[in-house]
C-alpha cells in the first residue's frame, strides 16, 4: 500500500535533481516520436525509457509498477488487437473463429509498444518527481493553479485509489467479510468494494475541495512556494535538446513518407 | 468594536424543512475568545460555516439576515477573499489534508504559499506554529501516516499559520491528549490576547471556563444563553436540555442539596470548586 | 476469551517504531479504558487484536487463537472494532445495510440478524436513521454508525477507539449505557478514550501507555490517582479526583458518590 498515496520515490538521483518541467518534456520527447513518427520508432524509444529508469534509480518501485499495471494491460491490449482486428492476409493461426494475421499482430504490437512508452515514460516522472515540486513549478510558469492542482491529483488517483480500497477492504474484512481464503472469495471480494470506491472517491473529491479551499487555494494573490525548485542552464540545454530530437524525428516522418 | 456582526441570521440548508440557525444576534470584539456550546445537531458546525463564509458560499440553501466581518458582508463577497480574514479549523480532522504535499512541513506552508507569503517567513512561520501546537518533530512525515490526535493538530496549525483576523475553531481538540487539549486552549488564549479573534465551538466545558471569555449557549438554531462562561455553564436552564456541564457543577449541585455546597454561585473551575468546598 | 500479548514490537514501513515491547493479559468479562498522549500507540495496539497489524515481533492470542496465524475476517467472529475514524470504517449506502453488513458475514441465522440489527439500532438512538446514507450524516452520528454496526455483531470481545469525541450528554450517556449492556452480557469491551471522567466512570481497569510502552496498568483508582506519572503521558486525572486531592482526601476518588462520601466524612 501506498502511504504516501504518490508514487514519488525520494532519492537524490540525477534524475530527482532535475527541474520538473525538464522531465515533463523528457516524456513529451518519448511519446511524441512514438506516436508520430516512423512505426519503426515507437518500440525502439522504450530503450531510452529504461535507461532513465536506471538513473532515477528507481528500478525496484518501476518493476512493481509493470508487473502489477503496465504488464498486465499491455498483453491484454495485445491480445484482443491481434485477435479482433479484422486486417491483414497473413494468417498465422486461428482462434476459434477468428484468424490471427501477422498484420494485425504488428499493429498491435505497436500499439503497445506506444502505450508502454507513454505510461513509463509518465511513470517515471512521477516516481523522481515530488508531485507539490511540480505543482509549483507548472504555477510559478504561469499555468493557473486550479489546472495544475487538476494535473496534480489526475496523477495521484491511482495510488490514492489504492490506498481508499485498502481502507476499504480493511473495514470489510473486520466486519468479518472473507476475502483471502480462496480464490473465488478473493475474486468475489471486488464486488462490495466497487460501489464504496466510487462513491467514497467521489466524497473525499468534494470534501478536498472544501478543505484546500479553507486554506485559500483559489485566492487571486500571487503565489508563493516553499521550495526553490532549482531550474539550471543544464536543465535549459537539456530542454532543447529534447525539443530538437521530437522536430528531428517528425521531420524525419515527413521527409521519409 | 465589533470585528464579527451577525444580525437577524436564519439559515435553511437546502431541501431541508427547519432551520439550522434561527435569529441569530451575534456581536464578537476584536480579540475576544468566545465559545460555543450546544448538543449535538444545536447548529455549532452551521454556525462556524456562516462566519467563515462557507454558508453561503459552498453550501447553498436560503441564508438570511446578514453577516460581517472586518467591515465586509458576506453574501457580496467571494469565498477566496473571505477565507483571508476569517480561517476555519473543521470539526472533522481526518479530511483536511490538501493532497498536494508530501510533508507535514509542506503541509502547513500550503495555505501561505497560496496566500503569497514570502519563502523566508513562510518558514520562520510554520516552524513557530508547529511548535505553539507541539508537533516540530514531525515535520518531516508523511500527512498520511499520523495518529488521530497528531492529524487533528496538523489540521488546526495549518489554519492558525495563516494568521487570520477571525480565527473559527470547530471542536479543535476532540481527538487530543488531555493536557494537549488544555495547551491548545492555552495557545489559543494567548492568540487572543495579541489581538486574535476567536469563535470556538467546544464540548470541553472545563477548559472553556479557564480561557474563553465568553460562552454562547446554542439549542435547535438559536441562542439560548450569551454571557460569562461561570454564568452560563453553571446555568439551570442547560441542564434540563442535554448541555454537557463540568463534574465540579454537578455534584456541587448535588452537594447542595445535602447542605455540603454552601455558597449561591456554583462553581465550574477546580479553583472555584476547591474555594467553595473548602467551606464546609 | 483471554486476550494474551507478549512482548509485542511493531514498527511501520516508516520506520515509526510505534509499540515497544507490550506485555498484558485481559481476562474474560474485564472492561479496560486505554489512556495516554496522542501518538502513544493505542490505536497500533488494538489494531492487532483483531489483525489488522501483524506484529513485529512478539505474539496476540485472542482465546487460542494466535492472530498470525488467522485472518482478520476469522478473527472478526471474536473481535469487534469501533475505528477511530468512521469514515475509514463506514462504506455501506444506508445505514441499515451498514449495521447488518457484519452480522451477515458472521452467519447468525436472518432472525437472529434482524434482532442484533434492531437492538444495535435502537441502543444507538438509530432507528429513526435507518434508510439515511452514513455519509450525510454529521461526524458524531457517523461515529454511533460506527459503534451500531460493530455491536450488532454481538462478538466476545468489543473494542472502541475513542467512542466519545464530539459527543454531547446525551449520547454519551447511550455509549455509557452500551457499555454497561457488554459487561451484563460478560462481553469483554476494551475503551481508548480521551475523556478521563468518562473512563473513570465506566471502567474498572485502566492502562496508561506513552511512547509505545504500558507505564501504568491497575484498577481505576490506582492509575487515576497517580497525577505525577500520568503527567508524562499528556493525561489529567479526572476532574474529581483532582478535586479530592486538593480538599486532601485521604483516598482518591473517582465518582460522584465516592466523592460526596468523602466529603461527608
Ligand atoms: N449539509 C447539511 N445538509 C442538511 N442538513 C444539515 C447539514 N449539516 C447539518 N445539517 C443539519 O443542521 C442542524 C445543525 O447541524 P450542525 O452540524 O450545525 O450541529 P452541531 O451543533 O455542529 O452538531 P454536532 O455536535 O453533532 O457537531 C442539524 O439538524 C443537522 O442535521
Ligand atoms: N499508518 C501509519 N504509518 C506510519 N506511522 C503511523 C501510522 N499510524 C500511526 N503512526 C505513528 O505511530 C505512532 C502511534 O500511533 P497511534 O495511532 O497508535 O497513536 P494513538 O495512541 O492512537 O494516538 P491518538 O491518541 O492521537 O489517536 C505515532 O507516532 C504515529 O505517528
Ligand atoms: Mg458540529
Ligand atoms: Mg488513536
Amino acid at each position: 500500500m501506498s502511504l504516501n498515496r504518490s508514487f514519488f520515490v525520494p532519492l537524490d538521483s540525477p534524475l530527482h535533481r532535475l527541474n520538473p518541467l525538464t522531465k515533463l518534456t523528457f516524456v513529451f520527447a518519448m511519446i511524441l516520436p512514438a506516436f508520430l513518427s516512423l512505426p519503426a520508432f515507437a518500440p525502439g524509444m522504450a530503450i531510452p525509457v529504461l535507461i532513465a529508469v536506471f538513473v532515477g534509480g528507481v528500478q525496484r518501485q518501476y518493476r512493481g509498477l509493470l508487473f502489477k499495471l503496465i504488464l498486465p494491460t499491455i498483453l491484454f491490449m495485445f491480445f484482443m488487437q491481434s485477435v479482433f482486428l479484422p486486417i491483414g492476409e497473413t494468417v498465422i493461426f486461428q482462434l476459434g473463429r477468428f484468424d490471427v494475421t501477422l498484420e494485425a499482430m504488428q499493429t498491435a504490437f505497436l500499439t503497445v509498444s506506444r502505450i508502454f512508452v507513454m505510461v513509463s515514460s509518465f511513470a517515471i516522472l512521477l516516481l523522481t518527481t515530488h508531485p507539490g515540486e511540480l505543482m509549483s513549478d507548472l504555477t510559478r510558469r504561469g499555468l493557473p493553479p486550479q489546472f495544475a492542482y487538476v494535473i496534480i491529483s489526475t496523477l495521484q488517483i491511482l495510488p490514492q485509489m489504492q490506498a481508499k480500497a485498502q481502507t476499504i477492504i480493511s473495514a470489510q474484512r473486520s466486519r468479518g467479510l472473507d476475502t483471502e481464503s480462496t480464490f473465488l472469495k478473493r475474486v468475489g471480494a471486488v464486488v462490495p468494494l466497487v460501489g464504496p470506491l466510487v462513491f467514497g472517491s467521489l466524497v473525499e473529491v468534494e470534501e478536498r475541495a472544501i478543505a484546500i479551499e479553507a486554506r485559500g487555494f483559489t485566492s487571486t494573490r500571487p503565489k508563493t512556494s516553499l521550495h526553490n525548485v532549482p531550474d539550471t542552464n543544464a536543465d535549459k540545454i537539456i530542454r532543447w535538446i529534447f525539443l530538437a530530437l521530437v522536430i528531428l524525428s517528425l521531420g524525419g516522418r515527413i521527409w521519409l513518407s | 468594536m465589533a470585528i464579527v456582526n451577525l444580525e437577524n441570521v436564519t439559515y435553511k440548508y437546502p431541501l431541508t424543512d427547519s432551520p439550522a440557525l434561527q435569529n441569530i444576534n451575534l456581536r464578537v470584539d476584536e480579540g475576544e475568545f468566545v465559545a460555543v456550546v450546544g448538543p449535538n445537531g444545536a447548529g455549532k458546525s452551521t454556525l462556524c460555516y456562516t462566519i467563515a463564509g462557507f454558508v453561503p458560499h459552498f453550501f447553498k440553501g436560503e441564508l438570511t439576515g446578514t453577516v460581517e466581518v472586518a467591515g465586509a458582508e458576506s453574501s457580496t463577497s467571494s469565498l477566496h477573499e473571505w477565507v483571508l480574514n476569517v480561517g476555519l479549523a473543521f470539526q472533522n480532522p481526518f479530511n483536511q489534508i490538501s493532497g498536494a504535499k508530501y510533508t507535514v512541513f509542506e503541509e502547513i506552508a500550503f495555505g501561505l504559499e497560496n496566500i503569497g507569503v514570502p519563502r523566508d517567513e513562510m518558514k520562520v512561520r510554520v516552524e513557530e506554529a508547529m511548535k505553539l501546537t507541539g508537533i516540530s518533530d514531525l515535520a518531516d512525515r508523511s500527512p498520511y501516516s499520523l495518529s488521530g490526535g497528531q492529524q487533528q493538530r496538523v489540521a488546526l496549525t495549518s489554519i492558525l499559520v495563516m494568521q487570520p483576523k477571525v480565527l473559527v475553531l470547530d471542536e479543535p481538540t476532540s481527538q487530543m491528549d488531555p493536557i494537549g487539549t488544555r495547551e491548545v486552549f492555552g495557545v489559543i488564549r494567548t492568540m487572543a490576547e495579541r489581538g486574535m479573534t476567536v469563535v470556538m465551538a467546544e464540548h470541553k466545558v472545563e477548559w472553556i471556563a479557564n480561557f474563553a471569555d465568553r460562552v454562547v449557549a446554542l439549542h435547535e438554531g438559536r441562542i439560548l444563553l450569551d454571557g460569562k462562561p461561570r454564568e452560563v455553564l453553571t446555568s439551570d436552564i442547560l441542564l434540563d436540555k442535554g448541555f454537557g456541564i463540568s463534574r465540579y457543577t454537578s455534584v456541587a449541585r448535588k452537594a447542595k442539596t445535602r447542605g455540603l455546597w454552601t455558597r449561591q454561585q456554583l462553581p465550574v473551575t477546580l479553583e472555584e470548586a476547591a474555594e467553595g468546598f473548602q467551606d464546609v | 476469551m483471554n486476550i494474551t500479548i507478549s512482548n509485542l514490537h511493531f514498527t511501520y514501513p516508516n520506520g515509526v517504531q510505534a509499540l515497544r515491547g507490550i506485555s498484558l493479559t485481559i481476562e474474560p468479562g474485564e472492561q479496560v479504558g486505554i489512556v495516554g498522549q496522542n501518538g502513544a500507540g493505542k490505536t497500533t495496539l488494538v489494531r492487532h487484536f483483531n489483525g489488522l497489524l501483524q506484529p513485529t515481533s512478539g505474539m496476540v492470542t485472542i482465546g487460542d487463537w494466535d492472530t498470525r496465524k488467522y485472518s482478520v475476517a476469522k478473527l472478526a467472529s471474536r473481535v469487534g472494532y469501533v475505528f477511530q475514524n468512521p469514515d475509514e470504517q463506514l462504506f455501506s449506502r444506508d445505514v441499515k445495510t451498514e449495521v447488518a453488513f457484519g452480522p451477515r458475514n458472521l452467519g447468525y441465522s436472518s432472525e437472529q440478524i434482524q434482532s442484533q440489527v434492531n437492538e444495535a439500532l435502537a441502543m444507538t438512538e438509530l432507528s429513526d436513521k435507518t434508510e439515511t446514507n452514513p455519509y450525510d450524516l454529521s461526524p458524531t452520528w457517523r461515529k454511533m454508525v460506527a459503534i451500531a454496526s460493530v455491536i450488532a455483531m454481538d462478538t466476545p470481545i468489543v473494542i472502541f477507539d475513542e467512542p466519545t469525541t464530539g459527543q454531547d450528554a446525551a449520547n454519551i450517556a447511550r455509549i455509557a449505557n452500551v457499555i454497561k449492556t457488554l459487561r451484563e452480557r460478560g462481553r469483554t469491551v476494551i475503551t481508548i478514550t480521551h475523556d478521563i471522567d468518562f473512563c473513570a466512570e465506566n471502567f474498572e481497569r485502566v492502562i496508561a501507555m506513552s511512547q509505545g510502552r504500558i507505564l501504568l496498568d491497575g484498577s481505576a483508582n490506582e492509575v487515576l490517582g497517580q497525577e505525577d506519572i500520568l503527567a508524562t503521558t499528556y493525561v489529567d486525572p479526572p476532574q474529581l479526583t483532582r478535586l479530592g486531592k486538593r480538599l486532601r482526601f485521604k483516598k482518591t476518588v473517582r465518582t460522584e458518590e465516592e466523592f460526596l462520601a468523602a466529603l461527608r466524612g
